[in-house]
């Protein structure tokens, strides 16, 4: 029965992770490789294709492209966390916005990012932004609030109330209540939050294609152009290449996580 | 001069009248209990106290000054909460630093008061450790602490043990009454429970929808109680009510005996009655009877009671222990 388990397992995971795993073989193989041997065995594993594309920067520079999706994707992920962590204390603690307020904002995760590209195109050609990661930034962090919000009322739904009491008979602000009462105890949401922003807008592709065209190209947008970077044909080793090493800052914060879902800071505040 | 003062105060929420305007004075050093039933409105009259509800109408004079509006962290006040409300993610040292730091005091001398104050409460060992890491009881003392330190006019108490298992709410209030005496500083205690209120207080206020029916020493609300609410509500068991033909042969629209002034008299006595039920509690019984005439009532007798289930029996009441009411539950003198 064990066994059975862990075949269902495997097989599961091979499934789910197949093209994560095809990628990743192609990536060590050469081109003439890829050409013949289309198997999962690589029979001559190479580095030529990381070493090319982390060498030949003169045409696409893969350097580039990572700090615009960093740095893109910080902005997008730490400024959503800066608005909903304030917007949702004062939801929870006031209900404020509660009722309608919060679904609509919700529900803007539900509308296709397309609806909203058109109109941000303009405006961002009025106000300066387009191939920025200033303005690349701004828009994921929109991307991002909904699912930011939404974690950061349910994490704070959580504090009993009469903490922050507590709090402000001790005479804390509300500024001061947030920094050193509610944000260290929903410190593991706050981290959760901000990693799955980070990947989200890491990985988020329409805006960086429509809103960027030299300066501030991400690494999604970037990738593509490594497909054809000699000329002719897809070159599937370097492609392959790029998108390994560009999956990988995602990669590992998704692993962090993990350590951030266990336990709960707000054991032993209350009763019990 | 009252230490606090209540002037008109009221409170209400949306069409709802919590606390109709009420007048209430606390003297300095005082243990005063508010008691009344869930929805009395007791715990809503000390956050409005405490500065965590805003008043509806009325002031609030703290030391003479009126302290209506000002922010409950500056009225001077301290608060320990019926959940003790710790900072989960700090130590108790943390916990206890956080109003000194509020207050902008130096480091030594904030170390120099929790020590102080760690050390009347004995908590001195648990200084390092998280609140998850104490149990329920260790916890309301942190909680304490955390009031103490900051050395404030008068504390304030939300059932604080209410949380706590029989043994521990025993000790504890124990522990609650001698740091009042140690401290001498006013207190105001929130419960439901009347022995608690009986037990603790200089003072009790009992409070119904929102309304003070009566406030006194425990002894006075005991013995005189100012209408049958206050009447049933204090003791325990409560006291017996009778109404009918029995309360009118005494002049009184209802009559109020307590169970310990009940004596068992076995042929005579003013009300013939079966016993029910018997509750031995070793050192005292509850005898439980339905009288012909005065209906269900119960005797509070020491020892073994003498009588078993189904025996008839005769019951009067001791002389000057019986409570007069009229029509509108307000007392006879």
């Amino acid at each position: 029965m064990n066994i059975l388990r862990w075949l269902v397992f495997g097989i599961a995971a091979i499934a789910m992770n197949f093209p994560v795993i095809v990628t990743l073989i192609t990536s060590f193989k050469s081109a003439k490789e890829i050409a013949m041997n289309p198997g999962l065995i690589v029979q001559a594993p190479t580095f030529a294709n990381y070493a090319r594309v982390l060498t030949d920067t003169s045409r696409f520079n893969i350097y580039a492209y990572l700090f615009n999706s960093t740095v893109a994707a910080f902005i997008g992920s730490f400024l959503a966390l800066l608005l909903t962590l304030p917007a949702a204390y004062a939801i929870v603690r006031t209900g404020v916005g509660k009722k309608h307020l919060l679904p609509v904002v919700a529900n803007l995760r539900a509308v296709p990012l397309v609806v909203f590209a058109i109109p941000l195109y303009m405006m961002f050609q009025f106000v300066g932004l387009l191939d920025t990661r200033i303005g690349l930034g701004l828009i994921l962090t929109i991307v991002n609030l909904p699912l930011s919000l939404m974690m950061m009322v349910n994490a704070i739904s959580d504090i009993p109330g009469e903490i922050d009491e507590a709090a402000r008979m001790d005479r804390a602000s509300a500024f001061v209540i947030l920094r050193r009462i509610v944000g260290p105890v929903i410190r593991p949401a706050i981290v959760t939050a901000f990693i799955f922003g980070f990947i989200t807008a890491w990985n988020e592709y329409l805006f960086g294609l429509m809103l960027t065209t030299r300066q501030a190209v991400p690494i999604t947008v970037g990738s593509s152009f490594f497909f054809s970077a000699s000329g002719g044909g897809v070159q599937w080793g370097i492609a392959s290449a790029v998108m390994v090493l560009g999956a990988m800052p995602p990669a590992i914060l998704g692993c962090l996580i993990y350590r951030q879902l266990t336990g709960s800071m707000t054991a032993g505040a209350v009763k019990g | 001069m009252a230490q606090i003062k209540l002037d008109g105060t009221s409170k209400v929420f949306g069409d709802i009248t919590v606390i109709p305007p009420l007048d209430l004075e606390i003297g300095k050093g005082e243990f005063v209990v508010f008691v009344g039933p869930s929805g009395s409105g007791k715990s809503t009259l000390l956050r409005l106290i405490a500065g965590l509800e805003q008043v509806s109408g009325g002031r609030i004079y703290i030391e003479g000054r009126d302290i209506t509006t000002t922010p409950c962290g500056d009225r001077g006040l301290a608060m320990v909460f019926q959940s003790y409300a710790l900072y989960p993610h700090m130590t108790v040292r943390q916990n206890m630093a956080f109003p000194l730091e509020m207050a902008g005091e130096a480091k030594a001398s904030i170390n120099r008061s929790i020590e102080e104050t760690a050390h009347v409460l004995d908590i001195t060992r648990f200084l390092d450790r998280r609140p998850a890491q104490l149990s329920g009881g260790q916890r309301q003392r942190v909680a304490i602490g955390r009031a103490i330190v900051r050395n404030p006019t008068a504390f304030l108490f939300d059932e604080p043990l209410s949380n706590l298992d029989a043994a521990l709410r025993s000790s504890t209030r124990l522990e609650i009454m001698k740091l009042h005496q140690q401290l001498g500083a006013t207190m105001i205690y929130v419960t439901h429970d009347q022995v608690e209120a009986m037990t603790m207080a200089d003072r009790i206020v009992v409070l119904n929808h929102g309304k003070i029916e009566q406030v006194g020493t425990p002894q006075e609300l005991y013995e005189r109680p100012a209408n049958l609410f206050v009447a049933e509500f204090i003791g325990a068991p409560r006291m017996n009510r009778i109404e009918g033909e029995a309360a009118a042969a005494l002049g009184a629209g209802t009559i109020g005996v307590r169970p310990e002034h009940i004596r068992i008299v076995q042929e005579s006595g003013l009300w013939q009655a079966t016993v029910e039920v018997i509750e031995n509690l070793g050192a005292e019984s509850h005898v439980h009877t339905r009288s012909d005439v005065a209906g269900p009532l119960v005797v509070r007798m020491s020892g073994s009671p003498g009588v078993k289930i189904g025996d008839r029996i005769g019951l009067s009441p001791a002389d000057g222990f019986v409570h007069r009411f009229d029509r509108h539950g307000m007392a006879l003198r």
